[in-house]
C-alpha cells in the first residue's frame, strides 16, 4: 500500500466537463489522484470512461475545465504516461519484442537500454521465448500481455488502463489482475484503471470512484483498506463489493431526479459547457 | 493432418516455405510449361500454316535474333534493354509520384475531395491516347517515361489512397499517448499499414507499364525496343520473330512481378496467410 502524504501535490487533478456536440458526456467531473495511488473508476457502460481516459492522456482536451498532471495540463509529450487499451492494440507488423519496445523507442531511449528493459518486462509478463513471434501467431490473452508490457516498459509515472481484461476469459483475467498488481508493486506508480467489473475494482484499487450515467459525475468514492493479496471471499471484500453494486444501481447512477433537473438548467444556461 | 498440426503451426515464428515444397512448386511449374509447349507444338503441326509457327520455329527465331540480331543488326538484347529501361524509368516515376500523393490525399481527405475533379478524369484517359501529344512534346526516353508514368501512376496512387483508410485509429492512439510526433505516426503506423496496398498497386502498375510501352513503341519514331522489333517483323509477315517479342515481354514482366512478390513476402512476413 503506497504512502499517501496529505501535503503532497496530487499526481492528477481533474475538474472538467466534456461534450460532443449536444451530448454532454462529463458534467463537472472532479477528482484527484495521489502519487502512487491505484484508483479504479467504475461506471455503467457508455458513461464516458474512454473519453475521460483520453482527457487524462492529454490526447483530448476537455471542453471546459482542466486535467492537470503534476500541476500542468496533461500533455503526452511532456508527461510520462502509458496507456493500455481495451481493444487489441499491438502493431501486427512488429514482433512481440518490437511491440514492447515501441513505447520506449518513441521516447528516444538508447538501444542498449531498450533491449535490457524489454527483456526484463517480457520476462515479467511471461512471454520469454515469444520475442520473435508476430501478433497473429499468439493468442488474444498473450497479445494483451504484450500491450501491458509495452505500457509498463516505459516506466511511466502514470499508467492509464481502459478495461484491459474485458476480452479475456475468467482464469486468464484473474491471472492478469495478479500480474498487474505484481508489476505495480515491483515499481510503485500511479495507476488509473477503468473497469465495469466491480469485483476487479475491489480486487485491485486503493480507492474506487463510481461514475453516474451520462452526463457523468462522481456519485461515490470508496476506500479499499485491504492488504494485497485480497481474498474475494472475505467479509470485508463482500461488503465493499455490495456497496459498489448499491451505488451502481440505475436509480443512483442516473443521479436522481433533482440532480438531472438541475443539470438540464445548467446545460441551457451555459453555452460553453 | 492439417487439423493435427494447426495448433503447432500457430506457435512457429516466421512462416517460411520449406525448401522441399518450393522445389515441388518449381517442378509443377516446369511441368505446366512443358504441357503448354507440347499442346502448342501439336496445334502448330495440325494447322500447318506458316502464320502459326510452333515453339520449335519460335525457338529457332529466338536463337537467331539473340546471336545475329535483327534485319538491321540490332541485337535482341538491345531491343529488350531499351524497353526495360523505359519501363523502369517510367514506373519509378509512377511510384515516386503515386505513393506520396496517395498518402497526402489519404491523410488529408478534404484536399482530395476538393481536387478530385481535376485528378480523377485523367485516370480514364488511356496512356495510349496521350501518344500523339507525347510525340509532339517529347522525344527519346522522356517520351516513353512520360507515357509509362501515366499508365503506372493511377493504380499506385489509387491503392495508396485506399490503403490509408485502413489505418487503425487505435494504432495512431498508441503513438499519441507515448508522445509520438506526426512524423513517427506517418513512418511507423501509416506506412506499415499502407505498404501491402502500395505493393499491390505497384504490381498492377507494372502491368500497365508494359501495356503502355509496347503500344508506345509500336507508334514509331524510334529504332529500338521490343515493340519496335515486333512491328518491323510484322511488316515483313515473319510471325516467329513477332512471337519471340511477345514471349520475351511476357517473360520479363513475369520476372519483374516475381521480384515484387519476393519483396512482398519478405516485407509482409507478419501477415497471416488466408486459406479456405
Amino acid at each position: 500500500m503506497p504512502q499517501i502524504c496529505a501535503h503532497q501535490r496530487p499526481k492528477v487533478e481533474v475538474n472538467a466537463s466534456h461534450r460532443y456536440g449536444n451530448l454532454l458526456v462529463h458534467d463537472r467531473l472532479a477528482f484527484a489522484v495521489a502519487q502512487n495511488e491505484f484508483v479504479c473508476i467504475c461506471g455503467p457502460s457508455g458513461c464516458g470512461k474512454t473519453t475521460l481516459l483520453d482527457c487524462l492522456a492529454g490526447i483530448l482536451k476537455p471542453t471546459l475545465g482542466s486535467v492537470l498532471i503534476d500541476g500542468t495540463p496533461a500533455n503526452p509529450k511532456r508527461h510520462s504516461i502509458s496507456f493500455v487499451f481495451q481493444e487489441p492494440s499491438t502493431f501486427p507488423w512488429l514482433t512481440v519484442f518490437d511491440n514492447v519496445a515501441s513505447g520506449l523507442r518513441i521516447k528516444g531511449a538508447p538501444a542498449a537500454a531498450v533491449t535490457a528493459k524489454v527483456r526484463e518486462i517480457i520476462d515479467i509478463v511471461g512471454l520469454t521465448g515469444f520475442e520473435a513471434y508476430y501478433p497473429h501467431q499468439i493468442s488474444g490473452g498473450m497479445k494483451q500481455r504484450v500491450a501491458i508490457a509495452r505500457a509498463f516498459a516505459t516506466d511511466a509515472d502514470l499508467i492509464l488502463m481502459d478495461e484491459p481484461f474485458v476480452s479475456l476469459d475468467q482464469p486468464t483475467r484473474e491471472r492478469m489482475q495478479r500480474e498487474v498488481l505484481d508489476i505495480w508493486r515491483r515499481r510503485v506508480r500511479t495507476v488509473i484503471f477503468v473497469t465495469h467489473n466491480i469485483e476487479e475494482a475491489v480486487f485491485l484499487g486503493d480507492r474506487i470512484l463510481i461514475l453516474s450515467e451520462k452526463p457523468a459525475h462522481i456519485v461515490a468514492e470508496l476506500l479499499v483498506p485491504l492488504e494485497h493479496p485480497r481474498d474475494p471471499l472475505s467479509n470485508e471484500f463482500m461488503r465493499l463489493r455490495s456497496e459498489c453494486v448499491h451505488w451502481l444501481l440505475p436509480s443512483r447512477a442516473s443521479g436522481g431526479v433533482e440532480r438531472t433537473a438541475d443539470k438540464g438548467r445548467q446545460i441551457l444556461a451555459d453555452p460553453r459547457v | 493432418m492439417a487439423a493435427m498440426t494447426s495448433a503447432e503451426d500457430k506457435r512457429r515464428p516466421a512462416m517460411s516455405f520449406a525448401v522441399g515444397s518450393r522445389l515441388a512448386t518449381a517442378a509443377w511449374n516446369a511441368f505446366a510449361v512443358a504441357v503448354a509447349l507440347a499442346l502448342w507444338q501439336t496445334a502448330a503441326v495440325l494447322i500447318g500454316s506458316p502464320f502459326f509457327p510452333g515453339p520449335i520455329k519460335v525457338a529457332q527465331a529466338f536463337i537467331h535474333l539473340a546471336v545475329h540480331g535483327d534485319i538491321s543488326g540490332v541485337s535482341l538484347w538491345s531491343h529488350a534493354w531499351a524497353s526495360i529501361e523505359r519501363v523502369l524509368v517510367g514506373f519509378g516515376l509512377g511510384v515516386l509520384g503515386g505513393v506520396p500523393l496517395g498518402l497526402l490525399m489519404g491523410l488529408y481527405p478534404s484536399v482530395y475531395a476538393r481536387t478530385r475533379a481535376v485528378l480523377e478524369p485523367f485516370r480514364f484517359i488511356p496512356p495510349i491516347a496521350w501518344i500523339p501529344l507525347a510525340i509532339i512534346f517529347f522525344s527519346g526516353l522522356t517520351r516513353f517515361a512520360f507515357l509509362i508514368f501515366l499508365g503506372a501512376f493511377f493504380p499506385i496512387f489509387t491503392s495508396t489512397l485506399v490503403g490509408v483508410a485502413r489505418v487503425e485509429p487505435i494504432h495512431r492512439k498508441v503513438g499519441l499517448v507515448h508522445g509520438a510526433s506526426k512524423g513517427w505516426i506517418l513512418s511507423h503506423v501509416v506506412v506499415p499499414t499502407v505498404l501491402p496496398d502500395i505493393l499491390a498497386g505497384m504490381r498492377v502498375g507494372l502491368g500497365a507499364a508494359w501495356l503502355t510501352i509496347v503500344a508506345a513503341e509500336l507508334a514509331g519514331g524510334i529504332s529500338t525496343g521490343l515493340g519496335r522489333m515486333m512491328t518491323n517483323y510484322a511488316e515483313l509477315i515473319q510471325v516467329p520473330e513477332v512471337i519471340v517479342g511477345m514471349l520475351l515481354i511476357g517473360f520479363i514482366g513475369f520476372l519483374m512481378n516475381e521480384v515484387l512478390l519476393l519483396i512482398e513476402k519478405y516485407l509482409f512476413r507478419w501477415r497471416w496467410q488466408v486459406s479456405l
